[in-house]
């Protein structure tokens, strides 16, 4: 705190600060204030919310001391916690808040607060959302200062730094800003940190709030920050030259500035044999590009473009659209819609159930809309590739914006066949080369072009080439190796 | 406002780069709605018409018809055809144009083919073919037996055309105008549709149609340079994977054609007299084959002449670099009075077994 601290002043005010407290703290059922005599027959006050304490502790560093304590000043008998004096009745309320108990000294007539919040949360499990077969298999929790503690660990250098902020007015968010101070481009720094102390909202429940007020494109379908619950990838972001936001009470780490192609890295890229990690990258890409226009190509040939169709596709094609009522963009349209609310439901519905689900998801696509004539088997088939191949994107927050891009590419399809699918596909690019990932081109290294960063784009090359830092992020330290001596 | 500006050129420039290509106006096409017309079988009508065929509806199950009409004109026969049919026919899928001999005799085809060459509908992968006999005929007796009969045909066609096998001449479309031309062809009956040989062609009228040896010799002379099997049975001979190594050497006044061919090739078959694992009569056994191969390519080759075609492109030899280039008539004037000079140079593999 950088008040500034005035003896007078407090001493007027100390007196009214408790009966302020207890006002603020009516109607709070799990608020204490429970008096102690201290030895030499002094009334100290304690004021706490109990919910938000460690019982134990309280009983530990606090109650027990001052049944010993003999001698006049308090802060000399809580001597196994962290004592910080109170200076300001709004300090009082956070803290009292941030679970503190709050002393009152009447001997020398001043507050203290001792820090004894209850570390109720979750313990270091490994990640549901990105699961890798090799690699760390710790991931983020609730508790910000246990998952500073876990990237500290990996990176134990004293440039390594962290920025406190709180945001939200209801829910005062902590964030945390960090990264490798000398490494990174210190305009990252200053950008995220001016546009962290704008943000004006009343709740953060997660960080992919906060990401919307960082982002500089909110109208987009891409993220610009990405969102990850392994520590070992913010670990290497951080070391690339990229900063890392953490947000309490949230297990997802922001990592920015990013680009486009991040969206499709995972972190086991970097464990795996680098001739197979580029396989299965480039496979990714494949994927990304098989799901958006899989069912757009097929509305547009079957509407349009049968001349493209090689002959012995276009019997299997003729003989399974022959009886259907609907038009291939219907029928595409209705499988798209039919699919996302099967994948939402698997989401929400209890793991008990999702077998059920399962079941009758597979008969309605599979099986039934094509008995009823509603659909082709062709598309049925169609329809599973796309739906798997959207799975290969390692970015959720991707995943469900593919789904638009299909829809537009699919409408776009209906009215123009495959010049409608290039205008789309312009279309997407170009988007994609106006966006901007904190200032940083998200395009890039492809637009502008950085020809050394290639080396871990389209393909992840072999780790002993990577001898520099990504060239877009323009890091203070190009050079990965140290100087040798 | 600056983005939107960039955004609509953008879109413009790709539009105008698609409409290179073809019309950015799409086309209603859906395949349930359409009926894609694989084959044309073109014939002679009466009253100097023409009369097309086609099988409707092609692909899917239902009892198949054959239309015919006799038009004046190749595109207006497929309107005429679509008046007569619920489903609208389409020609983008058009994969095999037959052609009557007698029409083809005639002369005129070329003009049928620049008709489809132009469409931008249709690919250039469209096989053309010369059909010896009533080709309706057989299709028509065909539906009772075997649907698809269409659908196999090109199949069939599409089998030979890869890896060039060398057991037929098969042409596309394109290749019709850039050489001196040749077309398969394909004697149809009632109930068969086999392969007869390859028809030559001189400004666009058939001349001449080369078949059995002489067939066989001309694919490895200039169409596949291959042949899986090349049997000879007045020498009781069968040579398997042929492969020919074609050397052309003009003189300078275009007086005499040198022409050497390699072949490559391995004894398949043999039930003659000779004992083939003596070297000396094995030699003796080449020699002869090497004699008969250069006397049957000198008759075919002279036969050639006297017509005046140039399918193997021998003419492309007169061309120099810093000379003056030959007219058609020219060249054709020089042609029919070559000498031609024949060397064959058969090569047997393997050899292991033959005593030394």
């Amino acid at each position: 705190m950088d008040e500034k601290y005035d003896p007078q002043m407090q001493n007027h005010q100390m007196s009214t600060w408790f009966d302020e407290l207890k006002r603020k703290l009516n109607h709070m059922d799990d608020a204490e204030v429970v008096e102690h005599r201290m030895g030499n027959c002094a009334l100290v006050h304690l004021l706490y919310i109990k919910t938000l304490i460690d019982q134990e502790r309280l009983n530990e560093a606090i109650i027990q001391p001052l049944h010993r304590c003999a001698g006049n000043s308090l802060s000399l008998s809580i001597i196994n916690a962290k004592v910080s004096e109170i200076l300001s009745i709004e300090d009082a309320e956070q803290k009292i808040m941030q679970g503190f108990i709050l002393l009152n000294d009447s001997v020398n007539d001043q507050w203290l607060g001792v820090q004894l919040e209850n570390s109720l949360g979750r313990a270091i499990e490994s990640s549901q959302t990105e699961t890798v077969i090799y690699g760390a298999k710790d991931s983020f929790s609730e508790q910000i200062d246990k998952n500073i503690t876990i990237l500290r660990r990996r990176l134990p250098i004293t440039t390594l730094k962290t920025e406190s902020f709180t945001v939200g007015s209801l829910s005062k968010t902590k964030v945390v800003l960090l990264y490798i101070d000398g490494l990174i481009n210190p305009e990252f720094v200053s950008l995220a940190r001016k546009k962290i102390e704008s943000v004006n909202f009343d709740q953060f429940l997660d960080s992919a709030q906060l990401a919307a007020f960082i982002e500089d494109h909110h109208h987009t379908v891409f993220p610009q920050l990405l969102q990850t619950d392994r520590p070992d990838a913010c670990a290497y972001a951080l070391g690339e030259g990229k900063l890392t936001l953490l947000v309490s009470n949230s297990p997802f780490a922001l990592i920015g500035p990013i680009t486009f192609f991040h969206l499709f890295q995972s972190p086991e890229d970097y464990f795996l044999r680098w001739p197979v990690a580029s396989f299965l990258r480039l496979i990714r890409y494949g994927s990304f590009i098989v799901s958006l226009t899989m069912i757009p190509f097929y509305v547009a040939l079957t509407t349009f473009h049968y001349q493209m169709v090689p002959l012995p596709i276009l019997f299997v094609l003729l003989e399974s659209r022959s009886k259907l009522p609907f038009s291939p963009f219907v029928e595409g349209f209705f499988m798209i819609v039919t699919l996302e609310i099967i994948k939402e439901a698997s989401l929400r519905m209890p793991t008990k159930t999702s077998q059920t689900l399962g079941v009758i998801g597979g008969i309605v696509i599979g099986q039934a809309a094509v008995e009823a004539g509603f659909s082709s088997k062709v598309l049925i088939v169609l329809m599973g590739i796309s739906a798997i191949a959207f799975f290969l994107v390692p970015n959720y927050q991707m995943t469900k914006s593919m789904v638009l891009m299909q829809v537009l590419l699919l409408i776009l399809a209906s009215f123009l066949g495959l010049p409608g699918i290039v205008i789309g596909i312009i279309g997407i690019l170009a988007h994609l080369h106006g966006l901007t990932s904190l200032g940083q081109p998200f395009f890039a290294p492809i637009a502008p072009f950085y020809g050394k960063d290639w080396i871990d784009l389209f393909i992840r090359g072999p780790l002993i080439w990577m001898k520099t830092r990504p060239g877009y992020l323009k890091p203070l330290r190009k050079w990965r190796q140290e100087m040798k001596k | 406002m600056a983005l939107y500006k960039h955004y609509g050129l953008l879109v413009i420039v790709s539009l105008m780069w698609m409409a290179g290509c073809s019309s950015q106006y799409v086309e209603n096409s859906r395949i349930e709605e359409i009926a894609p017309v694989v084959f044309w079988s073109v014939d002679k009508g009466t009253e100097g018409k023409l009369k097309i065929s086609t099988l409707v509806p092609p692909l899917i199950q239902e009892k198949k018809r054959l239309l015919s009409k006799e038009v004046d004109l190749l595109k207006q026969g497929g309107k005429e055809f679509n008046l007569i049919y619920y489903q609208e026919l389409k020609q983008g899928q058009l994969r095999m144009l037959l052609i009557n001999e007698e029409l083809a005799k005639k002369g005129g085809i070329e003009k049928l083919i620049n008709t489809i060459l132009v469409d931008p509908d249709i690919s250039m992968r469209v096989y053309v073919l010369i059909v010896r006999g009533d080709f309706d005929e057989y299709i028509k007796n065909q539906l009772t037996k075997q649907e698809n009969q269409d659908y196999f045909l090109y199949r069939m066609l599409k089998h030979y055309e890869e890896h060039n096998q060398g057991e037929m001449s098969i042409v596309n479309i394109h290749q019709f105008i850039l050489k001196d031309p040749i077309l398969p062809v394909f004697h149809s009956d009632k109930n068969n549709f086999n392969y007869v040989g390859t028809a030559l062609f001189q400004k666009d009228k058939e001349v001449m149609v080369i078949q059995d040896m002489d067939d066989e010799i001309f694919q490895l002379l200039d169409n596949d340079h291959f042949l899986k099997v090349l049997a000879i049975p007045k020498l009781s001979i069968s040579l398997g994977r042929v492969r020919s190594n074609v050397h052309m050497k003009l003189s300078r006044d275009y007086s005499s054609l040198s022409l050497h061919v390699g072949l490559n090739a391995r004894i398949e078959e043999y039930q003659g007299e000779k004992n083939i694992q003596s070297e000396e009569q094995l030699e003796h056994l080449i020699h002869e084959i090497e004699v008969y191969l250069e006397e049957q390519t000198s008759e075919l080759l002279k036969s050639m002449q006297r017509l005046k075609v140039d399918p193997l492109e021998v003419g492309t030899h007169s061309l120099k670099p810093f000379s003056k280039e030959l007219t058609e008539e020219q060249w054709l004037e020089y042609w029919r009075n070559m000498k031609i000079d024949v060397d064959f140079d058969i090569k047997i593999q393997p050899l292991i077994n033959v005593d030394r």
